[in-house]
């Protein structure tokens, strides 16, 4: 049986360790729970901590490389070997070195935009089924955010552990009348009052919820209203169950 | 008005991946390194690099590290190539102070300090953790260390780091 020191040296090397052996001592210790809430917490922070601004790229920016101002005479190219490769590779760094300047001078994005940045990585996401996620691979994706969903869940056809401004969450994807739904639980990032967002082609709602952060549900395009949208969160959010 | 990228699907495919991971590569570097400049000069070798090196990349899945592995032989030739110095960490605090400032979170702004003065031991695997995503094995593969090795810096890193900031560290175990 794990003591709590060992409890603790496991969790302060990896807050989100799955090993069960940590739960079990964790739904039997009421300090480690409140140790690992706070430490939880911090890890929050740290993560936005580190996620300091970089510039999106577009693939747009088309700033021929020798007129990249500072950057460019900060030292000589390196040596290429040819010129056909020398222009491949001049075109890819056309991004990089038009965007290094706007590094600093971009603000940080909020939570909603970065939500809607991370809806771009997993289009196949939003399809409409009838077929939902097996109860295992749900629970181990929901086991992530300390959570389980019952009674009037709308059903999951999606369900990943996400890498969220540093730290996994679960993004999930529910059927329901007005199409799918993407919902994304936010346990370490909170708000203090619901926000609703119409941006790139999505729309949606991030709603507070006491004690474990927020939930981001979001559809694509302009059909559904925030109002809709904002029933479908309630509903899920009264279907949660946290198990820590 | 991206006319530059059509026609060469190979080029294409990698200019994409090169901007998909482009802004997580640049924070990497900038914890590497502690130098937004460096950080700057740092990732757009290393895609120069990965650019002339990318039929070596298999899986287009395991980009993430592969660059990664890139970019610390370039910060490491940066210190051949540069013979860089010593510097004092309060100075690199103030130089980076517009990365490090948060807008309305001082507590934020702090941290980002506390990081700067983890040594490199501790902060390159908690930025691979936290920022990249890594696991153990993953960060353990990566600087060729042991899982057992890679959990001793992790946890001395959360310690030095809390006990930096403030927190309240009376609870945290000895090791």
């Amino acid at each position: 049986m794990m003591d709590c020191a060992q409890y603790r040296r496991l969790i302060l090397a990896n807050p989100h360790d799955p090993n069960p052996e940590l739960r079990i001592h964790l739904e039997s210790c009421r300090d480690c729970t409140e140790y690992t809430e706070r430490l939880l917490r911090f890890e929050s922070r740290l993560a936005r901590a580190l996620h300091v601004s970089a510039p999106a790229e577009s693939g747009a920016r088309a700033v021929p490389l020798g007129a990249t101002g500072a950057n460019a005479t900060r030292r000589a190219p390196a040596p290429l070997v040819r010129r056909g490769w020398l222009a491949m590779a001049a075109s890819v760094l056309i991004a990089l070195v038009a965007g290094g300047a706007l590094w600093l001078a971009s603000p940080h994005p909020s939570l909603a935009a970065d939500v809607v940045a991370h809806m771009a990585g997993e289009p196949q996401a939003w399809q409409r089924t009838e077929v939902a996620v097996p109860p295992a691979e749900l629970a181990l994706v929901l086991r992530d955010a300390h959570m389980r969903l019952i009674g009037d869940a709308p059903m999951v056809s999606y369900a990943r552990s996400c890498l969220f401004r540093g730290l996994k969450v679960p993004h999930l994807v529910v059927q329901t009348d007005m199409g799918p739904v993407t919902v994304m639980v936010l346990v370490h990032e909170s708000v203090s009052k619901p926000v609703s967002f119409d941006e790139e082609g999505y729309r949606g709602v991030i709603v507070p919820v006491p004690g474990h952060g927020s939930l981001a549900v979001l559809v694509r395009g302009q059909q559904a209203g925030i109002n809709a949208i904002r029933e479908i969160a309630a509903r899920v959010q009264a279907a949660i169950v946290w198990t820590a | 008005m991206n006319d530059q990228v059509g026609g060469n699907p190979k080029r294409d495919r990698f200019q994409s991946l090169c901007q998909r991971l482009r802004p997580d590569l640049l924070r990497f570097a900038f914890w590497l390194s502690r130098d937004r400049a460096l950080a700057e000069d740092v990732v757009q070798e290393t895609m120069l690099r990965a650019w002339k090196a990318q039929d070596s990349l298999l899986d287009e899945a395991a980009a993430k590290p592969w660059f990664l592995t890139i970019i610390r032989r370039e910060y490491a030739r940066s210190f051949e190539r540069k013979r860089l110095v010593t510097v004092d960490v309060d100075e690199l605090i103030a130089r980076e102070e517009p990365v490090l400032a948060a807008a309305q979170d001082q507590e934020l702004t702090e941290l980002r300090a506390a990081l700067f003065k983890l040594p490199e031991e501790y902060r390159e695997p908690l930025v691979l953790q936290v920022l990249m995503g890594f696991s153990t094995a993953e960060i353990a593969a990566e600087l060729n260390l042991s899982n057992a090795a890679v959990l001793t810096r992790l946890f001395r890193a959360r310690k030095r780091l809390r006990a930096l900031c403030g927190e309240d560290t009376h609870l945290d175990p000895e090791e």
